[in-house]
């Protein structure tokens, strides 16, 4: 618009200088172009209408962000031996008072303690004990740089930290976060905290699952943290309550900060375990505390692992091999006996599928591989078996588990008296003779620990699973046994008294003898019977559970609140559960519980308690340093006479990554330093004397227009110089 | 007057090991189905396979033969039955045959021997609608040679019985083992002796060496059904394996 004014005045002057270009007065010209000029420019003057904009300025001081981390990590040592990171940073204050105060009189200074979040904080009075959970030192920035007093240009920012970031600079300054920190168009001066203890060597993470199987590898996946070490080979160790299980030799060669490293090992029995990886504490390390990582791993089975051996093929064989070969929860490992010495098959061996009875393999090598040994009907003298016994007898004493089913080849029939089985078997045994079985046919009833033992339940109401029990077909025949060892229970008997299936201990391991080779007429000839095949599969099922300790039968039962306790939160508990062996409530029990670690694998009284009618307990242990630990909970009735024991793992140890990842990294701060254009700094540097951004920045106070054109003086000028461009002009005859 | 059966079976218990057995039930005894047709073509064939059985491997038997209907809830205290003739069969009626399918669906076993030993002939037809019936629509399937079956005590290449009538043993299978085993060759005729000791029938075209080869498929089947998959254990396969290439 303004260009086109100028261009319609620029026009008319133009227009009105050819008319009398040709004049040849020169001075006339001259005067006259210049009327019109002024008048233009005075018409010019009144569209533009001009005016003077006064204004009142001041100069607006910058504002200076200090950051000082107030989160866990900044209580371990600052340096080996020495204070905490965090006195030493209050200490660094102090220093700084004059430092502080001479900044305060150039900028606006804004202080904050952070941890994942900013709160105001006096520089004077930070936190000897932090307690922040975390450590997000960019949303600390960010939070610092976008807020702040009154919208005052940021100068720039000072964070004063261990770097021990556990968000998003955790892994280094990524591109995002570096484009992220030059937007806040403001430089970040560093302090390290701590940077003098750089060497650190730290068990960072152990991933596994919380349960594994039984005799199936597992494997973890460690990542072991190594900063401020050169070439070097340091072993990483796993150990289960104190026992190596699995070792390997990592090689740090100092180009980085994360190793992974990865253990296998194959657990050999079932249960809650608690488990370290260590690392050793070399010298002038950062923390000792990070270089071990306890876990509590629960081992369980996949599918229970029978070894079957069978003296002679029969029809109890065939049901109870069928129906454990059926059973998805079963590896049945089975050896039938199909030829004695005297039998005679009129063939060569190459004409028969029998192979060698493998005893040595079996009995020796792979016993303990084993979750039950199940002898049917089977007499050892013929295979020369002696020399076995004692191992069996030992593989049961230390957890396993073992069954005898009756036969004419079984128990005292079976030449077991005065063996290392008789001394493991709940009952005891007759010399073999003809007296070893007894083929008067016998109605089982349960007896009084039968009602309430989870074997011979096969019906939740007690009228029900009783009369299911005497409506079984009869058995043809028992074996015949001396009287029932101390602990034993009889479950099921004949009417006068027989016993027919008897339970007991024998030191770690259950035994169960069921004193009868028929125990198929509870399937098939009870089908006959309308009856159908339940009871019999209900029963082996329980009896197969009950010997290998299915949890879920287990009489007495301790359980740690959490698998995983604070060190120095809430203290760890233990909920208990005492039943006797009948599985009745046994109220009143003395508990006593004692917990050993995995550094000291002495068991010390940890806590005592009374179980209340129920049977019921929980008990509140002292509060435990860190480490793995295994409790064992003891309970005994009033005449001291033990009820049972039973066994629970928990660990105490940091879940925050705050106190895991806590090793100092100088190197985060040097890189948000250098996204910024800013730089690490000394502890001896001035902080006032840092070259902060400084801007300019003017304040206006007070604003005050005065037009230009808005009188009469204008309008006047105008008119006399139109009016003596026109009287010249025709003085001097133009047009 | 005692009969031929009870004095071979005096005589056959005599000759059994004593064993401290709790009664016949720890034995493997036959039960001999009772139809209305001629049931029992060879009285003694099935004592003298459990004398043999007893005499070659550690199962006991009892040389005791218990004739049973189907219908008969004592059938069950005998896994091992035996349905045999050597002409066609009467169809046995609707609860017999739902009985017959409670016995082999709860674990029994049931041998078809065809004591004619021909193929297509009555009893043949009439086992095969009696399997028609005990599982709806089912049809008896071939059994191969790599079964289990051939190789439970004895390694076997084949089927055998008193004549070579059928080259394959048939079998219905139920919950993963075979429930009915059918033999074409009059198997248990191969067995039969008479009372002086002396075998019953001429075995063809073989000879004698079929009649072993009939006694040890005979102890294979009685193996099987006591042993079931045993001999497919994992533990067995190497050394199967390597007799099998001799």
């Amino acid at each position: 618009m303004l260009a086109l004014a100028v261009a319609a005045l620029a026009a008319a002057v133009w227009l009105s200088f050819r008319g009398f270009r040709s004049d040849p007065a020169g001075a006339r010209r001259v005067a006259l172009l210049g009327f019109r000029l002024t008048a233009a420019l005075l018409v010019l003057v009144l569209l533009l209408e001009p005016g003077i904009e006064l204004r009142a300025e001041s100069r607006v001081r910058a504002r200076v962000a200090l950051l000082f981390d107030t989160s866990r990590s900044m209580k371990f040592p600052a340096g080996p031996s020495g204070p905490s990171r965090a006195e030493e940073l209050r200490r660094w204050a102090t220093q700084h008072q004059d430092d502080l105060a001479q900044l305060a009189s150039r900028f606006q200074v804004d202080v904050y303690g952070f941890d994942k979040e900013l709160q105001p904080a006096d520089p004077g009075r930070l936190p000897a004990d932090p307690q922040g959970a975390s450590t997000d030192i960019l949303a600390a920035l960010g939070a610092a740089a976008s807020g702040g007093s009154g919208g005052r240009p940021l100068a720039g920012l000072f964070v004063a930290s261990d770097g021990a970031d556990n968000a998003e600079l955790s892994q280094g300054v990524s591109p995002a976060a570096a484009a992220e920190l030059r937007r806040f168009n403001a430089p970040v001066f560093a302090l390290p905290v701590g940077a003098q203890a750089l060497k650190d060597l730290a068990v960072e993470k152990v991933a596994v699952d919380d349960f594994a199987f039984v005799r199936n590898q597992v494997t973890l996946d460690v990542v072991i943290a190594a900063r401020g070490f050169g070439s070097t080979d340091v072993p990483v160790v796993l150990r289960r309550e104190g026992q190596v299980v699995a070792q390997k030799t990592l090689h740090i060669d100092g180009s980085r900060s994360r190793y992974e490293v990865k253990l296998s090992f194959v657990p050999d029995r079932t249960g809650k375990f608690a488990f370290t990886v260590s690392v050793p504490v070399y010298e002038g390390e950062a923390i000792a505390q990070n270089n071990s990582r306890s876990f509590v791993l629960k081992v369980i089975r996949d599918r229970v692992r029978v070894l079957l051996v069978v003296g002679r093929p029969s029809w109890d064989v065939r049901f109870l091999r069928q129906l454990l070969k059926k059973d998805p929860n079963v590896d049945l490992i089975s050896f039938f006996i199909l030829r004695t010495p005297g039998d005679d098959p009129h063939s060569s061996q190459d004409e028969l599928s029998l192979i060698p009875f493998p005893t040595q393999e079996i009995f020796q090598e792979q016993l303990k591989t084993f979750d039950l040994v199940i002898f049917q009907n089977f007499n050892h003298r013929p295979y020369r078996m002696s020399q076995y016994l004692d191992g069996i007898a030992s593989y049961v004493r230390e957890g396993g588990a073992f069954a005898m089913i009756g036969g004419d080849q079984s128990f005292s029939a079976g030449d077991y008296a005065g063996t290392p089985i008789e001394d493991v078997l709940p009952v005891t045994l007759l010399p073999s003779g003809p007296t070893a079985v007894d083929e008067t046919p016998a109605q089982v009833r349960l007896t009084d620990p039968g009602r309430r033992h989870p074997v011979t339940e096969l019906a939740s109401s007690a009228a029900q699973n009783e009369s299911l029990w005497t409506a079984l077909p009869r058995l043809p025949g028992l074996n015949t046994t001396g009287p029932l060892k101390g602990g034993a229970q009889t479950l099921l008997q004949s009417p006068e008294g027989r016993p027919v299936l008897v339970v007991g201990e024998a030191g770690r391991g259950r035994v169960l003898a069921l004193l009868s080779d028929s125990s198929w007429f509870w399937s098939f000839v009870a089908a006959g019977a309308q009856l159908g095949p339940r009871a019999y599969e209900t029963f082996w099922h329980s009896a197969i559970r009950w010997l290998v300790r299915d949890p879920a039968l287990t009489p007495m039962r301790v359980t740690a609140e959490r698998p995983s306790f604070e060190p120095g939160g809430e203290p760890p508990a233990l909920d208990v559960q005492v039943r006797g062996s009948d599985y009745g409530a046994a109220g009143g029990a003395q508990i006593v519980v004692v917990t050993s670690s995995a550094t000291d694998p002495v068991p010390r009284p940890t806590g005592a308690a009374m179980a209340g009618p129920d049977g019921n307990a929980r008990i509140v242990l002292p509060p435990l340093p860190a480490g793995a630990y295994k409790a064992t909970v003891t309970a005994k009735r009033a005449d001291g006479t033990t009820i049972g024991e039973a066994e629970d793992a928990f660990v105490v140890a940091p879940a925050s990554r705050e106190l895991i990842e806590a090793a100092p990294r100088p190197d985060v701060l040097q890189a948000v330093a250098a996204a910024t254009k800013g730089r690490v700094i000394e502890a001896s540097d001035s902080l006032a004397t840092l070259p902060w951004r400084d801007p300019e920045r003017v304040e206006v106070g007070q604003r005050t227009s005065k037009p230009l054109w808005d009188n009469w003086k204008v309008l006047v000028l105008l008119c006399l110089v139109v009016g003596a461009e026109w009287t010249l002009r025709r003085r001097w005859g133009y047009a | 007057m005692l009969s031929r059966r009870t004095l071979l079976g005096v005589g056959l218990a005599l000759a059994a090991r004593r064993a401290l057995a709790f009664g016949e039930a720890a034995r493997l005894s036959f039960a001999q189905v009772r139809h209305r047709g001629r049931w029992d073509p060879r009285p003694d064939g099935l004592s003298r396979l459990a004398w043999e059985i007893a005499k070659r491997t550690s199962i006991e038997t009892s040389p005791a033969i218990k004739s049973i209907a189907l219908a008969d809830p004592e059938l069950f205290r005998y896994p091992f039955a035996v349905l045999s003739s050597d002409q066609a069969v009467p169809p046995p009626a609707d609860n017999e045959v739902a009985e017959l399918r409670r016995y082999l669906s709860y674990g029994g076993f049931l041998l078809l021997d065809d004591a004619s030993a021909t193929r297509g002939g009555g009893f043949e037809q009439s086992a095969r609608q009696i399997v028609s019936r005990i599982v709806p629509g089912a049809q008896l399937g071939r059994v191969p040679r790599d079964h289990v079956l051939y190789k439970s005590f004895y390694l076997l290449d084949g089927p055998s019985g008193r004549v070579a009538s059928s080259p394959d043993l048939e079998a219905l299978e139920l919950g993963g083992r075979l429930a009915v085993l059918y033999s074409g060759n009059d198997l248990v005729g191969a067995l039969s002796r008479d009372s002086l000791g002396t075998w019953e029938f001429e075995v063809t075209p073989g000879g004698e060496l079929q009649r072993e080869k009939s006694i040890r498929l005979g102890v294979n089947v009685a193996m099987y059904a006591l042993c079931l998959d045993y001999k497919e254990d994992q533990v067995h396969i190497p050394f199967i394996m390597k007799r099998r290439r001799i």
